[in-house]
């Protein structure tokens, strides 16, 4: 009788996990109620899992605009979270789209999904020569980051407006705590 | 039995098999510790207090242990230190283990406020004044991390009594694992300078006078210091050097990710050009070691000129330099890459290489599934003939420590192990399922560290406290220490 609850619980975990996995991978489609198209995770595998990656098209966004967001399980700063600005610098995954990024000015607090943590815009140098605007926010839940980047051809203050609406969405506030283990 | 009754019952039968042994594998209060070759010799709670690294010292006819502590916890912010009756922040214990199977708890020195990571006095490095060059022949210095925020160095000469010479560092984003050369004063502090782009670089001070430190410079890896832009590096974990004889600085950088061994020239990086420039921080570097984004670099063990026996016979490489590589497993219940120990042959500097791996195996004792963390975390520093070369002595979390033989480091092999029994103080881990807190009871061996008798000395950061170990059976011929 002892295992019943653990078979209970392996079946909610599996479960759970299934459900997480399935919108990792899923096909190209249009996210609740946004102009945001789910896509592939384009980056090579790194320390950490791949996430979710998200298109924008230039009548919603101004420009082709594209957005990345995983959570990260372990995070050294359990106690004081994200704390400054060089934290987001290091974590936001900025380096998957280009090693060459600078900040254009101070980032700023932020909450999302209920979590807290900073924002701060950059520039990004593509290979290619050309520039893109980005926008690097971290979040932190206990022991655990959520990171997001947003990067596009056009201004910062519309790409950081649209990825900011897209976060709040019921859905990717779901997704993002369920991805976080719910808590 | 039908077919279809069988085809259910076969799963069934598995499941309940598989979560029996997991049962099985929990500790409990008051169960025996498990072992292979090797026992406990002494113990002491510490106060229950959170531990993490242990530092034996010599100190005229006495074995000293000084502690040094996590944060406290969220239900016991600052414990109850019974020499003084009050509640202090974890800080320093210093324990007098002269006699192995009755150690004595001397002295609590309080250290930063904060719960975790956040607070305590983590690291701790001990060296006599005699040796230092500049220093009161009559003192013994103990330098120790506080908290996040700075260093301090106390005179410990009565270790039931310390007295406080020097604070170092204002304002430091962190603080971690320290290295001092106890011949020249030379030490490499991890810190986190204010201006610095990582929580964690590495100051380089001239402590050989411990009352006036004196500051050499900083030092990282490009794209760490002041200024820079684009991707940061990953943040130090700790150094360890061979001194003016050796000439190298061995860097972790990493911790359970993009792990980095740097090799350093010492003369270089402590006379070379200061101002943090990209090029004035490569200009010491010898190589680098770039590990898998699945491990970190939490220590970097040197073990120079290793005679290997399959090569006895060779007319060149007969000897190697090999670097022991430790990860930490900072997540519980195993939900990240293993942590595990590597070793490589950095014999050609320039050309580093890994050339084996160590982990405990997890089927042994269902480790993922008992609680808390469940990896590598550090090894043995001490560098005494006892056992430098021959063994080395792993600190596994919920798999206790697990002892090597490393006489071949391109075939490293587990030759004991100790998992200490759990207590009423040892604390719980918890994961987050399903929005809830699951929480379970372990073993999480924090560290360990020997002294030149051969004693081991394991330490827990689930408040569990300091056991005392020796070796049994057939590890102690790896050693080379007498049969029992």
């Amino acid at each position: 009788m002892r295992g019943l609850p653990i078979i209970g619980g392996a079946v909610l975990a599996i479960a759970a996990l299934s459900t997480a996995a399935g919108v990792h991978y899923a096909a190209p489609r249009e996210a609740h109620g946004s102009h945001w198209q789910e896509i592939a995770w384009p980056f090579p595998r790194d320390g950490w899992p791949a996430g979710r990656a998200f298109r924008c098209d230039p009548a919603s966004c101004g420009a082709e605009a594209e957005l990345y967001v995983r959570p990260k399980i372990g995070f050294c700063n359990c106690d004081s979270g994200v704390a400054d600005d060089d934290e987001v610098d290091r974590v936001a995954d900025l380096d998957l789209i280009s090693e060459r990024f600078a900040p254009l000015a101070s980032g700023k607090p932020v909450r999302i999904a209920e979590m807290s943590g900073r924002l701060r815009n950059y520039h990004l140098d593509m290979s290619g020569g050309a520039r893109h605007a980005a926008i690097g926010i971290a979040v932190s839940h206990r022991c655990d980051l959520l990171v997001a980047v947003a990067q596009g051809a056009g201004g910062a203050g519309e790409l950081q407006r649209a990825a900011l609406e897209f976060l709040a969405s019921h859905e990717m506030r779901h997704w993002m705590m369920a991805a976080l283990g719910g808590g | 039995m039908n077919r279809y009754v069988k085809s259910a019952t076969c799963p069934l039968i598995f499941f309940i098999a598989f979560c029996g042994s997991a049962y099985a594998q929990s500790q409990v209060i008051g169960a025996a510790a498990e072992a292979s070759n090797m026992k406990l010799v002494g113990t002491n709670d510490l106060q229950a207090r959170s531990a993490y690294q242990p530092t034996i010292h010599h100190q005229g006819d006495r074995w000293i242990a000084y502690i040094g502590h996590h944060g406290g916890t969220d239900a016991i912010p600052d414990p109850l230190n019974p020499l003084t009756g009050k509640a202090e922040a974890n800080g320093t214990s210093i324990v007098d283990v002269t006699d192995p199977a009755h150690p004595k708890y001397l002295h609590h020195i309080p250290g930063q406020e904060g719960k975790y990571e956040s607070g305590g006095a983590q690291m701790v490095r001990v060296c006599d004044g005699k040796g230092l060059p500049k220093a009161d022949p009559s003192a013994v210095y103990m330098l120790r991390a506080v908290g996040g925020e700075g260093h301090e160095i106390w005179n410990v000469a009565d270790p039931a009594n310390p007295v406080l010479v020097a604070h170092i560092g204002e304002g430091l984003k962190d603080t971690h694992k320290n290295w001092w050369e106890c011949d020249t004063g030379i030490a490499y502090l991890v810190s986190g300078a204010p201006d610095w782009r990582t929580r964690r670089m590495t100051q380089v001070y001239d402590l050989s006078d411990p009352a006036h430190p004196v500051k050499i410079r900083d030092f990282g890896l490009p794209g760490q210091e002041p200024g820079s832009t684009g991707a940061v590096p990953t943040e130090l974990h700790g150094p360890i050097s061979t001194g003016p004889a050796g000439n190298r600085v061995y860097f972790g950088y990493g911790t359970d990710k993009g792990g980095i061994l740097q090799i350093v020239d010492r003369d270089k990086l402590i006379n070379g050009p200061k101002e943090p420039t990209p090029d004035n921080l490569r200009f010491p570097e010898i190589a680098r070691l770039a590990m898998s984004a699945f491990n970190g670099a939490h220590t970097t063990f040197p073990m120079p000129q290793m005679p290997i026996a399959e090569f006895a016979h060779d007319k060149d490489g007969k000897m190697r330099d090999i670097v022991m590589i430790v990860d930490e497993a900072i997540v519980n219940e195993c939900a990240e890459p293993r942590q595990m120990v590597w070793f490589a042959d950095v014999t050609v500097e320039g050309r580093p290489m890994m050339i084996s791996s160590y982990t405990a195996s997890e089927a042994s004792g269902s480790f993922c599934e008992r609680g808390g963390r469940f990896g590598a975390h550090s090894s043995n520093e001490s560098m005494a003939g006892v056992y430098y070369k021959k063994m080395a002595f792993i600190a596994f979390f919920n798999a206790g420590v697990r002892a090597l033989d490393i006489r071949d480091p391109y075939h490293p092999r587990e030759v004991g192990y100790f998992i200490p029994s759990i207590t009423d103080k040892t604390d719980k881990r918890c994961v987050p399922v399903e929005g809830k807190e699951r929480c379970k009871v372990a073993i999480q061996t924090n560290n360990v560290e020997t002294d030149d008798r051969g004693y081991i000395y394991i330490v827990d950061r689930a408040n569990t406290g300091l056991h005392i170990l020796e070796l049994t059976g057939d590890a102690r011929a790896v050693a080379g220490l007498p049969a029992e």
